[in-house]
Order: C-alpha cells, then structure tokens, then sequence
C-alpha cells in the first residue's frame, strides 16, 4: 500500500506564514495535522502550538490560493493557506 | 511577451512585483498613449530614518499571488473609476536601501486632475489592502515588521 493511501496516517495541513508571524512561529510555514476542519479550528490549533503568535494571528485573515477565507470556511489537507497578518506596503 | 508569475498586464497597463531595483522611467513610459493628455508617476522611496531611528533598509515580504491578484484588481478599479487611459503598478520586495523605490505608480489620463486623484487613490488602496509588509532593518540586522492595528479586509481586493 502507498504511504499515501494509509486511512491512519495523519494528513496535513500546510499554512504560509509571513512577515512579523514567520518570527512567532519560527517558520515560513506552519504543519497541522488535519483530518478537516474549518479556518477557526486551524487558528485555533496554530494559537496552542505558538502561543507568542497568539495576538498577531487574532488580527490576521486567512487565503486559500489568491482569495481570502471566513472563519467558518473548511479548509482540506493540499489546501494553499495562507496566514495574512495587517499589511504595510508602499 | 510571456506572461511571467509575477506579472499581470493587459492593453491598460501592468503590475508586477520585482526583488530588483524598480526601473521608474520604465513604468511611466507603460502608460504613455496618445489618448493621454496627464501622466502622473508617483515613486514611493525608503527613507534613511523612521521617527528619529536609523533604517539600515527596509525589507519587503509578500503573498506574490494574492499581492498580484489584488494590485491587478486595484489597477483595473481605479482605470474604471477615474477612467484612465493605462495604468502600470510595480512594487519592489526584498531589501530596499535608503534612497531607492519601494513602489512606482503611474496613471494616465484625459486631463491631468484624473491621473493625480487616481495615483493618490492607488496608494491609499495599496497600504491597506495588497499582503506586502515592510519591516524596518536596524544597523545589527534586527528586523522589525509593521502590522497596523487595523486588520485587513477579507475579501478585500482579489
């Protein structure tokens, strides 16, 4: 059997991170294990995992792909998401 | 020309975002057009110091797609709304020394009042809306991100 096709390994899920959040989290990239679930469960599981990243993270919106996401919008493993703290370009 | 991933330009004009430094002349000669009666290039440049601290540079960091995405829709909103001629955005990412463009817009128009309000409106768009962060590089290499309290708005943009 493929690893792949495993049903008892975890899938994951893979959010970007950026700017001020890539130093909270120590990362450009942040690793779930996600067996589904919705952008407010990812927040929450990234919030418990780095909690420095807490406050920033509560100001930040999520994109799946180029567009943005609502909290109450599933999110699947192989997703493209993307933490977006405030911006500050120009 | 080939369509590259970190452009996105039509007959109107073009964004795009660039680690190298931003050729100006090259972006207001994107929207020349005998159509056009004003052209406005507005450069955005890092300054040496923020409130009183020195700047080594600032540093730039973006979600290229979703920053693309948004400065194409920006551009196309402000060609309709201010009824440009063409309209190119080039925003530079990485390291940008004192002295050098972080960002180039430039409108053309008609008459000159459109390309001037537009350019301004642009701008105001691109700080609130398009995922690029600058943070300010100390002298030690300590980098400092600014995120302003206001959050940014999902859906905004693209």
């Amino acid at each position: 059997m493929h690893p792949s096709d495993d049903p008892h390994r975890a899938a994951t899920l893979r959010i970007a991170v950026f700017a001020g959040m890539t130093e909270h989290v120590g990362s450009r990239v942040v690793e779930l294990p996600w067996s589904g679930g919705t952008v407010a469960d990812a927040r929450r599981l990234v919030a418990e995992r780095h909690p420095a990243a807490a406050p920033l993270l509560a100001r930040s919106a999520f994109a799946v792909g180029s567009r943005y996401v609502a909290d109450d919008d599933p999110l699947a493993a192989g997703d493209d998401v993307a933490i977006i703290p405030p911006v500050s370009g120009g | 020309m080939a369509s590259l991933a970190h452009e996105a330009r039509d007959t109107l004009g073009h964004v795009a975002c660039t680690r190298a430094p931003i050729d100006t002349a090259a972006v207001l000669a994107a929207v020349r057009h005998v159509a056009a009666g004003g052209n406005v290039l507005f450069v955005g440049t890092a300054r040496a110091t923020s409130d009183g601290v020195a700047t080594h540079a600032l540093h730039y960091d973006a979600h290229e797609p979703l920053a693309l995405a948004t400065l194409d829709a920006l551009r196309r909103e402000a060609i309709a709304r201010f009824d440009l001629v063409a309209c190119a955005i080039v925003h530079r990412l990485g390291s940008v020394p004192p002295g050098e463009a972080s960002v180039a817009v430039a409108t053309s128009a008609p008459h000159r009042a459109a390309a001037f309000a537009a350019a301004e409106w642009l701008m105001a768009a691109i700080k609130k809306d398009v995922p690029i962060w600058k943070a300010e590089e100390r002298p030690d290499g300590r980098r400092e991100w600014l995120h302003p309290e206001s959050a940014p708005r999902p859906g905004g943009g693209a």
